[in-house]
């Protein structure tokens, strides 16, 4: 086997023809790295939004919160179910939504259509992943709104003591809230009793979260729920919901995953055709080193071992291009918008470890698969004519 | 032109590289051709999705507050106003565990023919859906991925409206992109009574204009007929309307396109990065070539033609293929599989596929230019040295 250090040394010598083919891999590190980053912080938002400890009861056949409508008795039933965990007041901690989709203007105009969320009381206890971080909580039948983080700084008015105008009404902005940056963050919540005066809707409620008492059976519950032939409901673990309406983004990873492959098969012919020249121009090199009893396998997998580090040096520089383009997004143009399946969702763009992972695999694939064919052309040079030649 | 044997026997020295260049040039150009029939391909799809003789009346709150169906009759007293129908959202469900699969509305069958002359409803058929209470008209789509036909019974459950209901279909729309269902308000009213309350809102209005000059103005006077009222509305043209629905996408496309061209962009420093090493690689060569004779201007003329034929023959092909992906996408959703409707609408046009041709020469002038400049203004004793 010829010393790593060989490699290493070729690659130094060569640097400026290698620089190209590093650049090269590092756009494609970049543009992975960043296309993935966003499609994985949607998926994470949305999944972020559920509890394993809640259950979302929905009209059965109803595909999301802003389908579904509830009759009131169905709430005043589930309360007195079996395996619900009581609260602090000692009612049971089932908390009944209301969801409205309004529009409301963005800060440059345009024209978006919100997520509003009526709640009770119990909304505080049953989503504990929430917090105030400024201000206060909503004082009910007051006219008053919380709004997400991302909300607050998206739409016109939606600032600490702004007032929003939505659906018929105008709500004062009491306080901003964080939930550990997964969906309700790009939410307004309000009085469910204002929020369903003011769409007028005969039903006041689209959907239940209950939040199950320690060590309850899940199933049972569910079971009991959907049984009851008053109404037709449909109930399922809050986090496993989230996690089917998350699953609606895996046809965006189709795209990425497209984008990124002609970009990466355009980056192997690149890699392939620098080593190519690093070959020829290394043909006495290698006759030498055949002559001094290297064996092909050595000279091959050396060429390999010299790709890898290409790749390897272009997945770093890479990889901090997109770490810094995301913060550069994130602070100049702030979340993006992104249509889930319920309404829109504001997505702060986070490069991680697996899109980091997946521009890695890609990285590698390119310098393995440009090294391949030239490798072989080296590994086959016959030693006499490689040192005629040169 | 006599030396073009030359450039082309040159190409051949290393027909590897020539090809893996020329595809990697074939790539660029037929994403960025793609790319370019974005726009124009979306401005199809809404054109034929939208009259342009129609506005939307929405509740100017949003899709989910509901207009007073008394304002119908204000809106048609309106001078300018054809025919004006109401859409009413139903949402009905024909597997309850898949939910809502295609929209489905209430409407006035008396008037559908007016305000959307683009379903191409026949007299009789207007009469026909007239003259069934539970008439219903499907969308091509939906009755395609259900295997319905006319004269079929089926029932939906309510969605957002306690009621389920059952129809008959009357008629199957020729238009490709609507998958919805329509049918009677009065069935659905009758319905709502049955069960203790009725109908006296709705979800939209469509509104047909006599001459779409008059669509701005139109649109003002029916916001202004509302103002005061306790719904207030919003008015827009019919594409208009279609076009806000995606406008929540925008951020994702244009990050989309703008990796798209980043990825474009590093194909085509490969591409300078190989003919560089081309020209760098045959620096004695060259060296020869002038020594018997061969002026700077000359060899400098032969480099870059060499680069640009390779990069004119990569972006013909990538021209031609992005061409094929569009014709293959456009032949596939007017035949076997129409669920691909609107992907059909992307074209590669032959303005396209020229601007194509012209970038791919531009790239390989500009990858060519500079090494060949080096190699040809290089001193051919000191070169001739350094080789042998």
């Amino acid at each position: 086997m010829l010393p790593l250090r060989y490699s290493v040394r070729s690659f130094w010598v060569r640097r400026s023809r290698s620089a190209l083919t590093v650049g090269v891999i590092a756009l494609v590190v970049l543009a992975l790295g960043l296309l993935s980053g966003l499609v994985s912080s949607l998926k994470q938002s949305l999944e972020g939004a559920g509890s394993p400890k809640n259950l979302i009861v929905l009209r059965k056949g109803a595909t999301s919160d802003s389908a579904s409508s509830l009759p009131l008795e169905a709430f005043q039933a589930v309360r007195f179910f079996d395996g619900i965990a009581l609260g602090a007041d000692g009612e049971p901690l089932v908390s009944p939504e209301f969801l409205v989709q309004p529009y409301s203007l963005t800060r440059t105009g345009e024209r978006d259509s919100v997520s509003v969320r009526g709640v009770e009381v119990a909304a505080f206890e049953v989503h504990e992943e929430l917090r105030v971080a400024q201000g206060r909580v909503l004082a009910p039948s007051a006219g008053e709104a919380i709004v997400g983080r991302a909300v607050a700084a998206r739409y016109r008015g939606a600032e600490l003591g702004g007032r929003m105008e939505l659906g018929n009404s105008t709500w004062a902005v009491v306080g901003i809230f964080e939930a550990g940056g997964s969906a309700l963050e790009s939410e307004i919540w309000v009085d469910a009793r204002e929020l369903a005066n003011d769409v007028k809707r005969p039903s006041p409620y689209s959907s239940l979260r209950v939040r199950l008492a320690e060590g309850t059976d899940a199933g049972a519950l569910i079971r009991r729920i959907e049984a009851d032939p008053r109404f037709a409901l449909a109930a399922s673990i809050e986090s496993e919901y989230y996690a089917k309406q998350a699953a609606s983004a895996d046809g965006l990873y189709l795209v990425v995953g497209g984008l990124a492959l002609l970009a990466g098969i355009g980056a192997a012919f690149g890699a392939t055709n620098t080593l190519y020249a690093t070959v020829q121009a290394r043909t006495r090199e290698i006759g030498t080193l055949r002559a001094l009893g290297f064996s092909r396998g050595a000279i091959a997998s050396s060429f390999l071992l010299e790709a890898l580090l290409i790749a390897i040096a272009g997945f770093a520089v890479g990889a901090v291009l997109a770490w810094l383009a995301a913060a550069v997004v994130s602070a100049v143009i702030g979340d993006i918008s992104l249509f889930a399946t319920s309404g829109v969702s504001l997505v702060s763009l986070r490069v991680g470890l697996l899109d980091l992972a997946f521009a890695l695999a890609l990285a590698l694939a390119i310098g393995v698969g440009g090294a391949l064919l030239p490798a072989l052309r080296a590994a086959r040079l016959r030693p006499v004519e490689a040192l005629r030649k040169g | 032109m006599k030396f073009l044997p030359l450039v082309l026997a040159n190409l051949r020295r290393s027909p590897l590289r020539s090809v893996l260049t020329a595809a990697a040039i074939a790539l660029a150009i037929s994403l960025v051709c793609l790319l370019r029939t974005m726009p124009a391909g979306l401005e199809t799809i809404l054109d034929y999705a939208a009259s342009g003789t129609r506005v939307v009346v929405l509740n100017k709150a949003g899709f989910d507050y509901p207009l007073p169906y008394a304002y119908l009759q204000k809106v048609r007293a309106l001078p300018g106003v054809v025919s004006a129908a109401s859409w009413t959202w139903y949402g009905g469900m024909f597997e309850v565990e898949k939910g809502v699969t295609f929209p489905s509305f209430a409407t006035e069958p008396e008037v559908i023919a007016e305000v959307f002359p683009d379903f191409k409803l026949t007299p009789e058929k207007v009469e026909l859906f007239r003259s069934h209470r539970d008439g219903a008209i499907i969308g091509r789509a939906t009755a395609q991925s259900y295997g319905w036909k006319v004269g079929d019974r089926i029932a939906l459950k309510g969605d957002l409206y306690p009621v389920d209901l059952e129809f008959l279909i009357v008629e199957i729309l020729p238009h490709d992109l609507s998958p919805i269902l329509l049918f009677h308000r009065e069935y659905l009213d009758q319905a709502l009574q049955a069960a203790g309350s009725g109908l006296s809102t709705a979800s939209l209005f469509y509104v047909r204009v006599d001459d779409r000059s008059r669509i701005a103005s139109l649109c003002a006077d029916i916001d202004a007929l509302f103002r005061n009222s306790g719904a207030q509305t919003l008015t827009e043209s019919e594409k208009q309307y279609f076009k806000s629905m995606f406008s929540a996408l925008d951020a994702f496309v244009a990050i989309t396109i703008a990796v798209t061209v980043l990825v474009a962009l590093c194909i085509v420093f490969i591409a300078a990065n190989t003919a560089s090493l081309s020209v760098r690689e045959r620096a004695g060569e060259l060296a020869v070539l002038k020594a018997i004779g061969f002026g700077r201007r000359l060899v400098f003329t032969l480099l870059v033609t060499e680069v640009s034929v390779l990069a004119l023959v990569g972006g013909a092909a990538g021209a031609l293929g992005a061409l094929g992906i569009t014709l293959g996408l456009h032949g596939a959703s007017t035949s076997m599989m129409p669920q691909l409707g609107p992907l059909g609408s992307f074209v590669v046009t032959r303005v396209i596929m020229v601007q194509g041709l012209f970038l791919a020469l531009f790239i390989g002038m500009i990858s060519g230019i500079v090494p060949s400049y080096g190699a040809s203004r290089r001193g051919v004793a000191e070169t001739m040295r350094e080789i042998f």
